[in-house]
């Protein structure tokens, strides 16, 4: 691959992870916040999450993005494209800080990297894993426009659902990107 | 340091490259084995992929790592060895692995001393570590084939590791230490070599 896309929404920069970022990540994985996304976790798990999240990039040619807020380069947590081995589709993925939910932040970067899966990857489809009880991480992918598809055995991650995202043919016209 | 960056090493039988996505089968097949108890393992294919992505974003984020170790003639891996620095690490280590079906060749030694080299003379390091499990009596052989000695002082990572502390820049050239590594290497490159009794590497 040939460098790591930067993009930009209204309100965020995403960019790649990098080792700034991981006092946060470890304070948000150290809380009972993180049981959705593999937490708790300890602070040397957290930080080779941190080198797989940058692993991915260079494997995939794709990954999670840091998302900074525009002007104070606060980090609020990643959106992104994931696929590592054992997950049953490359799927769209978001983890907010603690401090930043609730502002639509993972809703506008999750439609830019959606718009970047399909735009630029090419891909024709995608799902997000979401834990039966993340209710919160439920109500973003309804208002992506994902439905419920089935439920998944994650060998690590005990039972997952998957949420099917609707297809760049579906919003091209007329999409929620238009209006995004 | 992004991939592509990442510093060629070459050795008499091997040469030294960042770790590709191509490469990842070996080690995990390795990973899988009853090969990686000593490192963690034997991990699931999720785990393993995981590590695998880590081992890059290493390099990333402290600009060294570990190489992928190839055969300089058939370009096959053999291992990895190199520098690991990961949050909570008392000092940065050394470490390596070979692949089981690639053991007995004295790569490791090969590898690790051209790592060594490469991190005292290129990046300035002054010393350097090796974690091991007190179990793992070929990676203890090893580390005393490089020069280590056990550290009883130093701080370990989790208090199930023993601390080898390499020698410094100063006393690996003042010694006759990487003579004898040399040496060694070469029998092993001799094709009429043959390592007596169980081969450690």
């Amino acid at each position: 691959m040939t460098g790591f896309p930067v993009l930009e929404t209204e309100r965020l920069i995403l960019r790649l992870p990098r080792e700034d970022d991981f006092e946060a990540e470890a304070k948000f994985f150290a809380s009972d916040a993180s049981r959705f996304v593999g937490g708790p976790k300890r602070p040397d798990e957290t930080w080779r999450a941190l080198a797989s999240l940058i692993g991915h990039w260079h494997i995939r040619g794709y990954g999670f993005w840091a998302l900074e807020e525009k002007g104070t380069g606060t980090y609020l947590g990643r959106v992104g494209l994931w696929y590592p081995h054992g997950w049953p589709e490359p799927e769209i993925s978001w983890t907010l800080m603690t401090h930043a939910t609730g502002k639509g932040y993972a809703t506008e970067a999750a439609l830019a990297a959606r718009a970047h899966a399909y735009d630029v990857l090419g891909w024709s489809t995608a799902i997000s894993l979401i834990d039966p009880a993340n209710t919160a991480s439920e109500a973003l992918a309804r208002r992506l426009g994902a439905a419920f598809e089935t439920t998944y055995e994650h060998p690590a991650f005990g039972t997952m659902y998957i949420w099917r995202h609707p297809g760049p043919d579906t919003l091209v016209n007329g999409g929620m990107e238009a209006y995004a | 340091m992004s991939a592509a960056s990442i510093p060629v090493l070459q050795t008499r039988r091997l040469v030294l490259r960042g770790p590709e996505p191509q490469d990842y089968p070996n080690f995990k097949a390795t990973f899988a084995s009853y090969r990686s108890r000593f490192m963690g393992g034997p991990l699931n294919p999720y785990e393993s992929w995981m590590l695998y992505a880590a081992e890059i974003g290493h390099w990333t984020i402290r600009g060294f790592g570990m190489w992928m170790i190839h055969d300089r003639h058939t370009d096959e891996t053999c291992g990895m060895a190199g520098g690991w620095f990961p949050a909570q690490w008392p000092e940065r280590e050394i470490a390596w692995i070979i692949w089981p079906e690639k053991a007995g060749h004295g790569y490791a030694l090969e590898a690790t001393h051209a790592v060594r080299g490469y991190f005292y003379e290129t990046q300035g390091w002054d010393g350097a570590v090796s974690y091991l499990d007190p179990k793992n009596l070929d990676s203890i052989r090893l580390a005393e084939r490089l020069g280590a000695v056990k550290d009883h002082e130093a701080a370990t990572v989790d208090g199930h590791d023993v601390v080898y502390r390499h020698p410094s820049p100063a006393v690996l050239r003042s010694s006759q230490i990487a003579d004898g590594i040399a040496m060694e290497i070469g029998h092993y490159a001799d094709p009429s070599f043959k390592p007596k009794g169980v081969a450690l590497d």
